[in-house]
């Protein structure tokens, strides 16, 4: 029996699709790393599991209990699934103490002694045991985030999720709530982690599930994800691919503001003079060896992993490879571009001809 | 505490210097007896060498009238030039000509009388008594045209059987202040009637040793008495008499009313039972009939005894601490029950300005802006004289509604914003933690916002607490009201305006303490050390 069990899932806020058609299933004991880029929908998906957001289509099991029946009583379930939040939403009107105690004595009718005596056990499970008495502004962003987890076993739940669990704290604070995840994963806890911590995803986990543009768009174990990603868009973002695109339409293009781009781009990216210098040249060139402006793009990738970036030149129209030798009477530009380039590949596809260069840093 | 405390002393000895002060001036022959103050005081027509002889000598100079009286239209009608200064007592009227505010002061010859007896009141002179004659009536609702005809009948048996002429003499023609109201026995079996009145002074209406006499009370508590019906008598200000009447608050009014054209539109008047003379008054020293008494009027009093006098005067003497007690009383029943109603009915109306129903939500913010956007005085009118024109209700009902929908408006906004404040992070917890939408309020959403609010709420109840002090406008007699019956005996408005602000001060303060406490107990952070040690 699944944890959980998700059916063609989907939730649009007003005109917007934030997820499209996702199932899958989560088993006990699994860890789940859900990483991919900003605004994918990591975290709609994971609201959704215990319905702070209400999905506008598809079906959510829980240990095969449908949880959008009208006969579910959702309070009663989510008493059973944890979740800790990016902004660690402590009670701030209550002590460490209180704050795990709450939910036992008012929710699951233990005695006020009972909730006590386990939430000390807890507090010292994540080591803030001497913090008992504090109150969650005296805190610092790494013992809240603990406090947080510590709440949340209090509850004895089945599953926790994560959203963004480190995303607001310092590296130093990082390992602190990562070793409390590390143990959680040891003691066999099923976990749903949205995560930009590759660390997680990659050493703690047991599946990950990659999603883009709303749906899961490649699942598999954390070797398979990382070190073989079948598709193109998992690899550009396993390899922290950062990318620029330009569009021309017409020969009359803004050569300036285009330029200007491409620098600012450089910049952001803490490129060297010299590449960004050789971006330029490169662009030049090749757009003057170009006659037909009417739908070019132009991108940059740059990759943080290997530190290198790629010059990808698409133009529609017949087939032709500009760097071909011998048409013209000046090849002084084919030189100048070939200088600047360790690699140039060519091939024409869908009625474009791609042209991808790896510049030389 | 140890900082209040020495606020409150501090407070103590300014109050001690200013009757000083007070008392310094008034030994003083020509000085005003109050803050007036030579230094403030406008020109007086002593001062332009031209002393007031005859009536028309008051053409262009600052008049006095109590509001609403016929003699606001007659100094309007015959000397427009005249400046009019309308006054709601007798007793602000009189400090006003003493303090030079005003150049003369007109009101009924017979009251006049008393005031020239009271030896605080020697300064004043009688400038003429015979300005206007009026015949003086009861006032009925013109619906109840029996309960008219009954008196008239009754007033008739009177004046035939000598009992008229015994009370003639008793508040009339001998000093009204030695007077001594007769025992009247009333079986009082038929239906209650009420009696409004505005305690303006002797010998009409007043209220002395807890408990109203002079010459209309003693003849209505007969007429009442005659007719076998039990009788409530309660105070207003003088000019909503008319208007309490027309609206069915009270059954009768009384209280030296002139039966006037315009009057008489609104309601209907027994037989006069008696002709009403103006009297006009003026400091002696700016009336040339006075010239020769100016010199050694004034009597040096010690200090102390001058003190020990005016304190023996406007508390001991009559009871009229009674006043005080049962004012402060109401005061503080108003206070406080509005206080609890307006939180209440607050809380509901920002349950509704919070809802997802946009009927409720409309209708939530129309009642808020109609009552932040409206007088709480006119208000509190609209509900006596309007809401409840057809219903017999208690002022101090009314006045608890009044207040109580007036605090609902502003606490509601203020419940709101902090609500609004706390972090929605805490909401999402108590909801994913599997509390219900209620529980997450009420455990953890509400306690957080109670901490914001208190410190504005503390502002707001204090600021309700003063506001009550209008609420005389409808016939309640709280604090303050307590305090312009005093001075409408005494002639003094130090000793009972002060001990009032006194009150009033002791009143909010000792409120804002339990609130101060509240907050103090709901702190979370106290309880950290005893909690330490249990676990």
């Amino acid at each position: 029996m699944s944890v959980f069990r998700i059916e063609h899932l989907s939730k649009s806020f007003g005109e917007l699709t934030v997820l499209k058609d996702i199932t899958t299933t989560i088993e006990k004991g699994e860890i789940i790393s859900i990483i991919g880029p900003s605004g994918t929908g990591k975290s709609t998906l994971l609201r959704c599991l215990n319905l702070l957001e209400m999905p506008s289509g598809g079906r959510i099991f829980f240990n095969d209990l449908d949880l959008l029946a009208r006969t579910t009583n959702i309070t009663k379930i989510r008493q059973r699934i944890g979740m800790v939040f990016q902004s660690f939403n402590l009670y701030n009107h209550l002590s460490v103490l209180d704050n795990l105690t709450l939910g036992p004595v008012k929710l699951l009718r233990k005695s006020k002694a009972e909730a006590e005596l386990k939430a000390m056990e807890l507090l010292k499970l994540v080591g803030l045991a001497e913090k008992a008495a504090s109150f969650p502004d005296e805190l610092s962003g790494g013992q809240k985030q603990r406090v947080a987890i510590a709440r949340c076993l209090a509850m004895e739940p089945e599953v926790i999720l994560f959203d963004e669990p480190t995303s607001a704290l310092d590296p130093t604070m990082t390992s602190e709530v990562l070793a409390v995840i590390r143990r959680l994963a040891k003691e066999g806890m099923t976990m749903v982690i949205v995560t930009h911590e590759m660390e997680i995803a990659r050493n703690i986990s047991t599946r990950v599930f990659y999603m883009d543009e709303g749906f899961i768009y490649e699942e598999g174990t954390p070797q398979q994800i990382f070190e073989n990603p079948q598709r193109e868009k998992t690899r550009e973002f396993i390899n922290r691919v950062r990318r620029y695109t330009y569009r021309i339409t017409s020969k009359d293009y803004d050569l300036y503001a285009m330029n200007a781009e491409i620098e600012a781009f450089c910049e952001k990216h803490l490129l060297s003079r010299r590449i960004c210098h050789n971006v330029l040249l490169l662009a030049e060139e090749v757009l003057g060896l170009q006659r037909d402006f009417s739908d070019i793009t132009l991108s940059l990738a740059y990759s943080e992993k290997d530190d290198r970036l790629e010059f990808i030149f698409e133009s529609a129209g017949e087939p032709a490879n500009p760097l071909e030798e011998g048409e013209r009477e000046d090849d002084l530009g084919i030189i100048l571009i070939k200088s600047r380039c360790d690699s140039i590949q060519y091939k024409y596809e869908n009625g474009k001809n791609i042209l991808l260069c790896g510049v030389k840093g | 505490m140890n900082s209040k405390a020495y606020i409150l002393v501090l407070i103590s000895l300014v109050l001690i210097l200013g009757a000083g002060f007070a008392v310094g001036d008034k030994n003083v022959p020509e000085a005003t007896m109050l803050w007036g103050g030579k230094a403030f005081a406008a020109p007086a027509p002593g001062n332009d060498g031209t002393k007031l002889r005859t009536l028309d000598d008051i053409a262009d100079k600052r008049v006095g009238v109590y509001s609403g009286t016929v003699h606001d239209a007659f100094v309007a009608e015959n000397y427009p030039q005249a400046k009019i200064f309308r006054y709601d007592s007798t007793a602000d009227m009189i400090l006003a000509l003493k303090s030079n505010k005003i150049d003369v002061a007109m009101l009924d010859y017979t009251s006049a009388k008393v005031i020239l007896k009271n030896p605080s009141n020697n300064d004043i002179g009688i400038l003429t008594d015979d300005a206007l004659t009026l015949p003086l009536g009861i006032g009925f609702n013109k619906n109840n045209p029996a309960l008219r005809e009954k008196f008239n009948n009754f007033l008739r048996e009177i004046k035939s059987d000598g009992t008229y002429e015994e009370m003639y003499n008793r508040w009339f023609e001998n000093d009204p202040e030695k007077a001594v109201m007769p025992e009247i026995v009333n079986k009082g079996t038929g239906q209650k009637i009420i009696l409004g009145v505005a305690v303006a002074d002797l010998p009409y209406v007043a209220y002395v040793n807890g408990e109203y006499v002079g010459f209309d009370i003693e003849m209505v508590k007969r007429f009442a008495a005659h007719e076998e019906l039990p009788l409530e008598i309660i105070t207003m200000e003088f000019s909503s008499l008319v208007a309490a009447l027309s609206s069915g608050k009270v059954d009768m009014i009384a209280d030296g009313i002139a039966i006037t054209e315009e009057r008489s539109k609104q309601i209907d008047f027994s037989d006069s039972y008696v002709d009403f003379k103006t009297a006009v008054l003026a400091l002696k020293k700016n009336i040339a009939s006075y010239e020769d008494e100016q010199a050694g009027a004034a009597v040096t009093i010690p200090f102390l005894q001058n003190i020990a006098d005016r304190f023996h005067n406007n508390l001991i003497h009559e009871k009229r601490y009674l006043l005080i007690v049962d004012g402060l009383k109401v005061t503080a029943i108003i206070s406080l029950v509005s206080v609890v109603f307006g939180t209440l009915l607050g809380a509901l109306i920002c349950f509704m300005r919070m809802s997802k129903n946009k009927i409720l939500v409309n209708i939530s913010r129309f009642y808020i802006s109609i009552m932040r956007g409206t007088p709480v005085l006119v208000l509190l009118m609209i509900i006596f004289y309007v809401v409840f024109a057809s219903v017999n209700v208690n002022p101090v009902i009314a006045a608890i509604i009044a207040f109580g929908a007036n605090f609902a408006a502003y606490v509601s906004e203020m419940f709101r914003t902090s609500i609004e404040s706390v972090d929605k992070g805490q909401k999402e917890a108590g909801i994913a933690a599997g509390f219900t939408r209620v529980q997450t309020f009420i455990y953890i959403i509400m306690p957080q916002a109670l901490r914001h609010v208190l410190p504005v709420y503390k502002g707001e109840f204090i600021s309700l607490v003063k506001m009550t002090s209008v609420v005389g406008y409808i016939a309640v007699q709280d604090l303050t009201k307590a305090s312009d019956i005093i001075r409408s005996r005494t002639y003094d408005a130090f000793f009972p305006l002060i001990m009032v602000a006194v009150l009033y001060f002791l009143l909010s303060w000792s409120l804002a303490l339990v609130l101060d406490y509240i907050g103090f107990r709901t702190d979370p952070k106290r309880k950290r050390r005893t909690r330490l040690q249990q676990v």
